[in-house]
Order: C-alpha cells, then sequence, then structure tokens
C-alpha cells in the first residue's frame, strides 16, 4: 500500500525535478547543442573540437554576434554509447531547444542522431565521425559534414601510393566499419593507378588491441612490399609502437590515416618511428601561411597546446553557422541550411567549400611521412608533404549520385 | 636447428613466444586478481581500473624521472607501491565492510569503484594519450627463429613473468601471512577462531593483488599508448582466464593465460581475419568440459 | 487478511499509475514523454532479468545479449523483409528466446559465476558477429532509420505502444512469478539441494525460465525500436547488462516492481545529470556505493521492508 505511494511519490519528485529546472533558453541566441564523446580515449580528438568552436564562438560573440544574436552552446558527453548520445541529441532538441545540433566522434551515433534531425528539420553537423555514410548513403538536407571521411582519407592515400613502385600488399586494421572503409578504399584507388599491385595478405584485430606484435610477426613473415594499416584511436599509436619495437618500421613501409598528425606523434615524443606514411587534413606547422600561422597563435594563447584537426573543424563549424545565418539574413533554419550550400570560407587552409550534391567540406588533404625536425625537439612532424587538392581525390556529384542510388 | 623448424615452422615458433610475452602481463594481473578471489571471494571489477592507473603512474613517474631508463625502473618500483596504497585505502575505508556481502553485491560494489576511479584518473592526468618510452636497454630486437624479429622489451616480459611466479609462490607457501590467507581462504570462521586478525590479513592480501594489478600496468605501458579505457578489454579477459583457470586459484591464473595468450597469438596464424574469436572459443571449450575451471577452485 | 487488503490496495495503485501513466502525453511535453518511454521499456527489460536474477538465483551477466537480438530481428525484419510490420514485433522477441534456450543449454550446467562468465563468453561471440556482419548488421554503424507501421510511428502513438506492452509484459511476469512455476523457481533459488531432492527438475525449470527472461528482453528491444527507430552492436555489448543489473539491485532485486524503479532512477538521473557534468560515471559510482552500503536490498526492497516492520504504517487501515 505504502510502498506503492512512495513508489509514486518517488517517480513524480524526479519528474519534477526536469519540469521545474530553469531553462536557460533565452529568446535572444542563437541555441547549439554538442553531443560527443568527452569519456575514454575518443576524448583525446572531441576536446580540440569543442575548444576551436568555443574559440570561434567568443570570437563572433565579442564583434555583437550574429544578427544580433549571440550564439551560445551546450555540451553532453554520450560516452561513445549511441543509445545515450541518441537520447541526449533528443533532450537537446525537443527539451532544450537548440536550433543546431552537432558531434559527435561515434560513427553510430552520428547517422542515428542525423536521422532524428532529418525528422525535426535540424541543421546537424558532424565535426569527427569518419563514417561516409553520413553524407553519402544516408545524407540529406540537413545533415553537413565537416571533416574528411574514410572514404576521402583512403581514396587520397591511395592517390599519393598509387604513383609509388610498391607492389606486394598487405592489408591490416581495426575490424569495424572505419578500418575497412580506409583499406577497401586505399587498395581500389592504389589498384586504379598501379596495375602491378597485388595484395598478398590481410590481417584484422579487435579495436582496441593493445598488442599488435603477433599480427606484426605474422606480417614481417609474409615480406610484402608495403602495408596499408588502417588502425584508429589509440590503436594509431599502439600499432606505430610494435612497429618500432620489433623493427617492422625500418623494413617495410606503412600508411596509416593520420599517421602524421599530432595526436598520434605528440604522446610518443623523439620515440616515435621515422619513415611512416600518412594522411592529414591540419597541422598547426603547415601550410606556413598568415592565416594558419595566427590560428594556431589564437588556439595556443587560449588553450596552452597546439590546434590539431579537431579544433580545426569545431571552429570551421562555428564559423559557417554564423556566415550562414548572415548570408540568409534571417535567423531561420530552412534558409540557413540553403545558404550553407556552396558556401565557401576562408580557413586556417585556405578556402573551404561545402558541397550543395552532398553537403561535404572540401578539404585539402597532406601525403606525408614522419621525420625529426631540430625546430621541435619534443614530437615528430610530417615532412614531404604533398598537397591533395579536394579535386583530386574527392568522389565527385555524379560519383555521389551514382553511389547514392546504388546503395 | 633446422630439424626443429621442420617440425614447427618458425613463424609458428615465433608466434608461441610472443603469445608468451603476452601472457606474462595476463598473468601478473589475473593472479591478482585470482588471489583476491580466492582468499577474500571479492570478484574485483575495479582491478582493471588499478591497472590502468598503474600505467598512467607510470607515465608520471616516468616524466618525473626524465623520461630515460631511470623513469622506467622507478616506475616499476613506485607505480606499483603508489597502487596499492589507492588500494588500501578503498580496503580499509570501505571493502573490509562488506566481506560478508553476497557476491553480486561486491562484483556491483567494485563496478562502481572502477567507475570512480574511471573518471577519477580522467580529472588527475586529462584526456591526451600517454605513452611511456621503452627504456634503452630493451629497444630494438633480436632475430630469432629463421631471422623473424622479436621485441628485446618482450623478452624482458618474458624473464619477469616467472619472477612474479616464483615470488608469488613464495608469498602464498613461505610466508606466515601467505599460509593464513591460504587457511582462510578454506575456512575464515576457524582461522578467526584461533585468534589471528583475519581483518589485516585480507587487507594485506588485498593490497598484494592490487599491487599485481598496478605491475601489470607498469609493464604494459611501454608497448602501449596509455588511455582512458584500457581498463575495459584487460578486466574482461582478466575474469576469463580465472575462471578458465579454477576461480581463486593462482596456479589456474597462470594456466589460464598460457591458453588465453597461446590462442590469440596462434589463432592469428590459423585465421588472421578472425583472429579475435580464438580466446573466446578457448574459454568456451574449456568451462563445456570442466565447468569449474581446469584447477582446482577455491569457492 | 493484512496481507491481501495490502495486496488489494496496491493493485488499486497500480491501476491509478496506468491511468496517471495513459494521460501523461495530455500534459508532458514531448521530451518527458521520449524519456517515460525509455524508462519504460529499460525497466521491462530490467524486470526480465530480475526474473532470473532476483526471483531465480541465476547469474545472468549478459542479458543485454537478447535485448540487442530481439531489437536486430525487429530492424531487421522491418528493413529487409517484404512481411508484415507487424510479425517482427513478434520475430524479435521469438529470436531471443531462442538464442536465450541455445545459451542456456551450454550454460546451465555451471554455477553462479562460471555461468555468469560462460555466458559473457558466448555473449560476446554473438556481439562479434552482429559487430562484424556489415553486409546483413550494418556492422558497428548500426542500423538507423528503421521505418515503422504509421500507426505508431508518431512521438505519442510509440509511447502508448511501449506503455501497453509494457503494462502487458509485466502483467505476464508477475502472474508468472505468482504461479506455481514461479514457486519452484524462488524454491530452486533458496535451496537448489533440497529442490534436486524433493523431486524438482532445476536444471529445466531454471532454463524455462531462462527462455521466459530472454523472451521479454526480446520485446524490450522491440520497443527500443519503436521508440528510438535504430539499433547498435553496444545494445549486446557486456558494459549495458551491468548496467541494467546496477537497475535491478538499485531498484530492489527482491521486488518485483524494484527494477523498473532502479531503471527510472538511473535514466532520470542520467539525464538530469549529463546537463550539468561530464562527470557523470563518478556520480553514478558514489550513488551505487551508497546504496550498496546503506540500502542492501535496494530502494524498493528497503521500503517494503520498513512497511512489512510496521516503522511505515499503511495509510489506510482496514
Amino acid at each position: 500500500m505504502r510502498k506503492v505511494m512512495l513508489f509514486s511519490f518517488v517517480f513524480v519528485t524526479i519528474f519534477s525535478l526536469f519540469l521545474f529546472i530553469p531553462s536557460s533558453y533565452a529568446q535572444k541566441t542563437i541555441k547549439v547543442g554538442i553531443v560527443d564523446t568527452y569519456t575514454g580515449p575518443a576524448s583525446t580528438f572531441t576536446i580540440d573540437v569543442r575548444d576551436g568552436f568555443e574559440m570561434a564562438v567568443k570570437k563572433i560573440n565579442a564583434k555583437g554576434g550574429v544578427l544580433g544574436r549571440k550564439i551560445e552552446f551546450t555540451t553532453r558527453d554520450e560516452k561513445f554509447k549511441p543509445d545515450i548520445g541518441l537520447a541526449m541529441a533528443k533532450e537537446l532538441v525537443l527539451k532544450e531547444k537548440v536550433d543546431i545540433l552537432m558531434g559527435t566522434i561515434n560513427s553510430a551515433t552520428a547517422l542515428a542522431v542525423s536521422d532524428f534531425a532529418k525528422k525535426e528539420k535540424i541543421p546537424f553537423f558532424v565535426t569527427f565521425s569518419k563514417s561516409e555514410k553520413i553524407v553519402v548513403d544516408k545524407g540529406h538536407r540537413y545533415v553537413f559534414n565537416m571533416n574528411e571521411n574514410a572514404m576521402m582519407a583512403g581514396r587520397a592515400a591511395g592517390y599519393a601510393l598509387g604513383k609509388k613502385p610498391y607492389t606486394k600488399y598487405w592489408i591490416a586494421g581495426d575490424d569495424y566499419e572505419y578500418g575497412h572503409s580506409i583499406a577497401n578504399n586505399v587498395w581500389e584507388n592504389i589498384q586504379k593507378i598501379n596495375s602491378k599491385a597485388v595484395l598478398i595478405g590481410q590481417s584484422w584485430w579487435k579495436v582496441g588491441e593493445a598488442d599488435f606484435t603477433p599480427y606484426i610477426t605474422q606480417i614481417l613473415a609474409a615480406k610484402p612490399d608495403f602495408i596499408i594499416v588502417a588502425t584508429g584511436g589509440s590503436g594509431m599509436v599502439n600499432f606505430q609502437k610494435a612497429a618500432k619495437a620489433t623493427g617492422l618500421s625500418q623494413k617495410i613501409p606503412f600508411y596509416q590515416h593520420t599517421a602524421i598528425e599530432l595526436s598520434v606523434l605528440k604522446p610518443q615524443g623523439q620515440n616515435a618511428p621515422e619513415g611512416v606514411f600518412g594522411t592529414a587534413n591540419y597541422f598547426f606547422y603547415y601550410p606556413e601561411t598568415p592565416a594558419n600561422k595566427a590560428f594556431v597563435e589564437e588556439f595556443k594563447k587560449a588553450y596552452k597546446r597546439e590546434p590539431r584537426i579537431g579544433a580545426l573543424s569545431g571552429y570551421m563549424t562555428a564559423q559557417y553557422i554564423a556566415k550562414a545565418y548572415e548570408k540568409a539574413g534571417a535567423i531561420d533554419k530552412e534558409k540557413m541550411v540553403t545558404a550553407l550550400e556552396g558556401m565557401a570560407l576562408d580557413s586556417p587552409v585556405g578556402k573551404l567549400e561545402i558541397r550543395t550534391c552532398d553537403h561535404q567540406l572540401v578539404l585539402p588533404m597532406y601525403f606525408g611521412k614522419t621525420k625529426k625536425d631540430p625546430k621541435y625537439p619534443d614530437f615528430l612532424v610530417a615532412g614531404d608533404i604533398e598537397t591533395i587538392t579536394g579535386k583530386d581525390y574527392m568522389p565527385t556529384c555524379d560519383e555521389i549520385r551514382k553511389m547514392r542510388k546504388y546503395k | 636447428m633446422d630439424f626443429i623448424y621442420a617440425i614447427i615452422p618458425p613463424r609458428v615458433l615465433s608466434q608461441i613466444l610472443v603469445g608468451l610475452s603476452r601472457t606474462t602481463i595476463l598473468f601478473i594481473v589475473s593472479s591478482g586478481l585470482s588471489l583476491i578471489l580466492g582468499v577474500l571471494r571479492i570478484p574485483n571489477v575495479a582491478h582493471g581500473s588499478l591497472y590502468m592507473i598503474g600505467a598512467f603512474m607510470a607515465y608520471s613517474l616516468s616524466v618525473l624521472f626524465g623520461g630515460g631508463d631511470l623513469g622506467f625502473w622507478m616506475a616499476l618500483i613506485g607505480a606499483p607501491i603508489g597502487v596499492a596504497i589507492v588500494s588500501l585505502i578503498a580496503e580499509r575505508g570501505l571493502f573490509q565492510y562488506l566481506y560478508e556481502r553476497e557476491h553480486l553485491m561486491l562484483l556491483l560494489l567494485t563496478f562502481a569503484f572502477s567507475l570512480v576511479f574511471g573518471d577519477l584518473v580522467k580529472i588527475v592526468w586529462g584526456t591526451e594519450y600517454k605513452s611511456v618510452p621503452v627504456p634503452q636497454m630493451f629497444q630494438g630486437f633480436v632475430n630469432l627463429f629463421g631471422g623473424l624479429p622479436f621485441p628485446l622489451y618482450n623478452l624482458f616480459l618474458l624473464v619477469v613473468g616467472p619472477i612474479v611466479a616464483i615470488a608469488l609462490w613464495l608469498f602464498v607457501n613461505k610466508t606466515r601471512i601467505g599460509k593464513i590467507a591460504r587457511a582462510a581462504a578454506v575456512d575464515r570462521e576457524m582461522v578467526g577462531a584461533v585468534g589471528i586478525n583475519v581483518s589485516w590479513v585480507f587487507a594485506i592480501v588485498f593490497v598484494i593483488g592490487c599491487l599485481l594489478a598496478g605491475l601489470g600496468g607498469v609493464l604494459v605501458a611501454p608497448t602501449v599508448s596509455v588511455t582512458l579505457g584500457m581498463d575495459h578489454t584487460l578486466i574482461m579477459e582478466a575474469f576469463l582466464i580465472v575462471i578458465m583457470g579454477g576461480l581463486g586459484n593462482i596456479w589456474g591464473a597462470l594456466l589460464g593465460a598460457l591458453i588465453f595468450g597461446l590462442a590469440q597469438s596462434l589463432g592469428i596464424l590459423v585465421w588472421s581475419q578472425f583472429g579475435i574469436i580464438f580466446p573466446y572459443a578457448a574459454v568456451i571449450v574449456v568451462l563445456l568440459f570442466r565447468p569449474t575451471g581446469l584447477l582446482k577452485s577455491t569457492w | 487478511m493484512v496481507q491481501s487488503t495490502t495486496r488489494g490496495k496496491a493493485q488499486l495503485w497500480v491501476y491509478a499509475c496506468l491511468v496517471i501513466l495513459f494521460l501523461l502525453p495530455l500534459i508532458l511535453p514531448r521530451f518527458y514523454i521520449y524519456l517515460v518511454s525509455v524508462i519504460l521499456l529499460t525497466g521491462l527489460l530490467a524486470t526480465s532479468l530480475n526474473l532470473v536474477l532476483g526471483y531465480g538465483g541465476i547469474f545472468q551477466f549478459h542479458h543485454a545479449v537478447f535485448y540487442g537480438v530481439g531489437a536486430y530481428a525487429t530492424a531487421l525484419v522491418l528493413t529487409r523483409s517484404g512481411l508484415s510490420p507487424w510479425l517482427s514485433f513478434i520475430v524479435g522477441p521469438l529470436m531471443s528466446g531462442f538464442l536465450s534456450l541455445i545459451m542456456g543449454l551450454i550454460c546451465i550446467r555451471l554455477s553462479k559465476l562460471y555461468f555468469g562468465m560462460l555466458q559473457i563468453s558466448l555473449g560476446s561471440l554473438v556481439w562479434i558477429i552482429v559487430y562484424r556482419w556489415y553486409s546483413f548488421t550494418g556492422g558497428d554503424d548500426g542500423i538507423h532509420g528503421v521505418e515503422l507501421p504509421d500507426i505508431i510511428s508518431s512521438p505519442n502513438s510509440a509511447y502508448y505502444f511501449t506503455l501497453i506492452v509494457t503494462a502487458i509484459c509485466l502483467f505476464v511476469m508477475y502472474k508468472i512469478i505468482k504461479s506455481p512455476f514461479g514457486s519452484v523457481l524462488q524454491g530452486i533459488r533458496d535451496n537448489p539441494v533440497r529442490s534436486e531432492m524433493i523431486g524438482i527438475n532445476v536444471r529445466r525449470h531454471q532454463l524455462l525460465a531462462l527462455i521466459i527472461a530472454g523472451f521479454f528482453a526480446g520485446v524490450a528491444g522491440s520497443l527500443f525500436v519503436v521508440v528510438d527507430n535504430t539499433a547498435f552492436p553496444d545494445m549486446l555489448f557486456w558494459t549495458l547488462s551491468l548496467e541494467v543489473l546496477i537497475m535491478c539491485l538499485l531498484g530492489g532485486w527482491f521486488t518485483f516492481l524494484g527494477p523498473m524503479l532502479g531503471a527510472a532512477i538511473i535514466i532520470a538521473l542520467r539525464t538530469f545529470i549529463s546537463t550539468y557534468t561530464t562527470y557523470w560515471a563518478l556520480v553514478l559510482g558514489a550513488l551505487m556505493m551508497l546504496v550498496i552500503f546503506f540500502l542492501p536490498n535496494g530502494v524498493l526492497g528497503y521500503i517494503e521492508e520498513k512497511v512489512k516492520k510496521g516503522i511505515i504504517e499503511p495509510v489506510i487501515k482496514e
């Protein structure tokens, strides 16, 4: 008897808590809700997105905001769990009434949130997840991809590697969508250019694998010319460490997407292997343009560290939100989405454009290999940098349309 | 040598050796888990967190002592002690009041600890990947078995493994505390009845078990990137190993770790694309034929 | 006498709760309706776990597998087959029940922790299959944008569907627990050896309980597809199983509605706390420690205990 009373009492209390929480929603702001993973290994990337975004927002607000309104943002930690991420996106849209959604590093969450954003007609900026499904198969009017996806990275690397004289290839990687997508795209594009290339074997390990030595000894025994390594997250560092310890990095050249990026090289200090091929979209030391230098200075001043790729995509997302509203001339989501299509803005890495056909940001890709540089005593940097422009490696709009129809 | 290669190809030999070095870390961590399970009856999910804390402490100590060889050796000594202190606080502060609770409750209590530890690590060390360099003397590799390279650090692990096993054997069989602990594992009331302060014996066993987790963390640190969430995969593997070997049996943990480590490294040779399923399959096969583990369980 | 009147009144309150739940969409904004739907289906999942955990004494450590398989089966039938969409809501639970039978047959010989760990290894294999069978399950990205029949596709109708199905399932589970079968199950939990001796086939009873629990977890999985239109591999990862276990424990695993209350508390707190801090795990961990320390039988278990002892007096005395 009493227990039911108490039960319903607790129930009601908990819910009234929600109802009476004063909503911070004010009429005069543009609200952005960020759902992302701030727990576990992924957080090393997502914090950069948040900080880059925050930096840009502060700057925009200091100049008086957008159309007289300030941009305000709030974050939610989805803990790399899609169900929680989706619930949080729903909370942000339905309860906090955000105008724009942003996030996330988890592809499954990004796809789920994208589906929700489509139904609710809320613009959704994808800032770190690498699944090409987001803009290709599952692309729609309200989703925008602000970073490179696995298909883009793979194609760019294939474009650069195809010109190299290797013939016997081995593919190894984290056994999940991202790993397979990178590896397949690199391999397909190598084959297009280099007809002599053959694949002599593959190995796939579980995501989060700690010890690569058993896999590496097996690869070494097969004696390939070149290894395509499709790892992500903490697997990047783990593989490089194992490659150095087993001498793999001196014997067989290998490629990893983001191998030349700061988040992979900085933790290893001077002990990172030299001569590892990689692709990346952003370095704080390259291109040495005034725009990039200014961006790096500003970021370093605010957060006491060098900006990485996440900072760029967070920063550019804020710029795009502000500029799109200004171009639309009104705080109107539909007009804003239309304004975003085909919009080109200056960035630290040159002019960037959001394509109309798939809402993908066209980014230059840098191909290079790790080297020591006396200018940076604390970590290795990318050397022999080759810039691959979007035109050279990105699928054309026709190809995108074909892929959408095919699937 | 050629004769041996004719029977076992060099790549298989090399794979076995790699599997054994992996076994070392698995054994060190899971023997600690097994010790606590056997004597204190606590299925300690937070064991993985202590392993993670050990790795992070190793990073901090290594940086504190200049990041070189000295840093590594100081970490090897200091980090397990640090973990032991953390665990002592947890044991005296909370666990000692809960020994008589339902196993499931203890499992969830330690899970609560793992959640708290996970966030505390994030607060203390931040979200950046950390890396502990391999000490100078163990950098590089030697060519074994038909010229296949084998990292020196893994050779070092192969030496450490047996040392830890012998030390553990000495502790359990030759020290007073070890003997009391073994007796307490069989009959707790009896030991209390003969006038021994069981509470402190339990505390010491708990701390030694956790110290082993910390040691595992330090040893693994030079081979991987030290990150948040590294506790997750390991704790599951450690539990499976302990179950496979027989709950609470330290030598069972050794056997389980051997099976797990070898199933993984040899599985890669057999079917590299699905290498991931072999350790799990091994657990299932073992439990189907020996439902209470390979060796005698203390439960 | 007192017992039966208490139960009679309790029933009355349950009906009152149901009526309130039915009226909720009229007063609450959309987000809370969504939140209540999630609580209901998660509560159903936790209750189904408690059927074998609290009442059966079986260490079912990987309950989420059945939840995930139910969701996947439903989502796959909805997206990939031409079958009637309503059929998918039957296929999901049936698949879960079937999987539960198979895993149960393998695990049932083992006891306590061994049972739980073998279940985790088997469940991990299922997870690996779902996680990497790209062409069929969509791999680690999961299945998104599942189209539902029009009648349950709006948020409110999805809520009513969830509410009705959950209520029916809870009712059925309650009847099962109060049936002779339920009594036998609890007898086995309290004393397996004695139950064996008086001629009860312990394993067969436990196996049946496992299948029932798996089936209802599958129902919860299907409801997840209705509410969120997606299915992810994370739904059958072992961490989720532990979370569900926590819900049972927090609410009270020797009470029928305890798991539902636990689910409500955890989900509500998660939503509430995460708007303020990213250290949600820290808060949850601390909360769990307090509960284990001070309320070993869970929140509802505690309340029930007090009611029985007469410390909290029943409001209405007959």
